[in-house]
């Protein structure tokens, strides 16, 4: 079964830090092996993200950890390449809100899909999407502008 | 003018004519006094004074007619250079005026020109002047109609954002935000599986 990102990690940084906390984790299982070999105290384990955990979780599913699994792991997340969208909000959506968002996108447009958030508050609402190859806006600024006429019109008619 | 220079000359002349015709007689009678009292023949005083008397009507009727006939060719003469005066001046006139006719004429033709000239260019430069300037305005209308336009929404969205203040809500929007993503999904969807 093909390995897929749990929802909670739906962003390229989010991708970053639990790359990060893999290679920390098997920087400290290597170590307590060589300490462990030379009868020098282990270090404690190093504390992960949720999202680590869900992720290492997913890739193990069920079966015991081992430096293999977890370094094919460390792999397999570094030579991800998924679809990426950037969403632009007039604020930060906050978690439930960017669920909401991430399932849309990852039902509508790619299961394997990252989001990442960008809040602009001149933007005074919708959303700007940007794809690799087109930028989609859909705030009321845009609405604003396209419908200047409209309001051209209406300050005429005042 | 003229006239009086023509008669003093001509009683110069009278003069001169009996001053000569009084030397002559002098030497006349001297001659005949020479000659009568050497050698001629004598004339007794009556017959020398009749004579003289008819020499010296003869003379003066000589001299009246001279004088007559100089009188008249004098005044014809006088009227002839008169005349010639008259018409040379009127001729010298006619020509200076009509000189200064031509000129006057060619003076204001030019005038006429140059002011033709100047109100063409005064026109032109009036006509250039409206045009440059119902062009800048127009210009300039237009580039505040612009600068509105594209200003408008930057403006507008603007004064929503600062009346809002912090208080943006995302979930009143979310239905509009999910609405706006349903109704271009296929275009997303295409867009970013052609991304990958």
């Amino acid at each position: 079964m093909a390995f897929e990102l749990p929802p909670a990690v739906y962003s390229p940084q989010l991708v970053e830090s639990v790359i990060y906390d893999v290679q920390y984790y098997l920087d400290w299982v290597r170590q307590n092996q060589i300490r462990a070999k030379v009868g020098a105290k282990p270090k404690a384990e190093p504390n992960h993200s949720d999202e680590t955990v869900l992720v290492i979780e997913a890739w193990l599913a069920g079966k015991p950890p081992t430096l293999e699994s977890i370094e094919a792991l460390l792999e397999h997340l570094r030579q991800l390449k998924l679809p990426e969208v950037h969403i632009t909000l007039a604020a930060l959506p906050n978690r439930a809100q960017r669920e909401t968002l991430v399932s849309w996108f990852r039902n509508n447009a790619s299961p394997q899909l990252l989001v990442s958030f960008v809040a602009d508050r001149n933007l005074g609402g919708g959303i700007v999407v940007r794809t690799p190859n087109h930028v989609y806006d859909y705030t009321w600024k845009q609405e604003l502008v396209a419908g200047r006429d409209k309001l051209a019109g209406i300050i005429k008619r005042v | 003018m003229i006239e009086l220079i023509l008669a003093g000359a001509l009683a110069f002349v009278l003069a001169v004519i009996v001053v000569v015709q009084n030397q002559q007689l002098s030497i006349l009678r001297r001659q005949h006094h020479t000659d009568t009292s050497n050698t001629g023949p004598k004339v007794t005083q009556p017959t020398a004074t009749e004579l003289e008397a008819k020499l010296k009507a003869a003379y003066e009727a000589k001299i009246t007619e001279s004088v007559t006939t100089f009188g008249s060719d004098l005044q014809a003469t006088s009227r002839r250079l008169s005349e010639q005066v008259s018409r040379l001046t009127t001729t010298v006139i006619e020509e200076e005026l009509e000189a200064y006719q031509k000129t006057l004429e060619q003076v204001r033709k030019s005038a006429t020109e140059a002011m033709g000239q100047i109100h063409q260019a005064v026109e032109h430069q009036r006509v250039e002047l409206r045009q440059g300037m119902e062009a800048e305005l127009a210009a300039e209308k237009k580039a505040l109609a612009d600068k509105f336009d594209t200003k408008l929404g930057d403006i507008v969205s603007s004064y929503i954002s600062e009346s809002l203040g912090s208080g943006v809500d995302l979930g009143a929007q979310m239905q509009f935000i999910l609405t706006s993503l349903e109704a271009h999904k296929a275009d997303i969807r295409k867009d970013l599986l052609d991304g990958v």
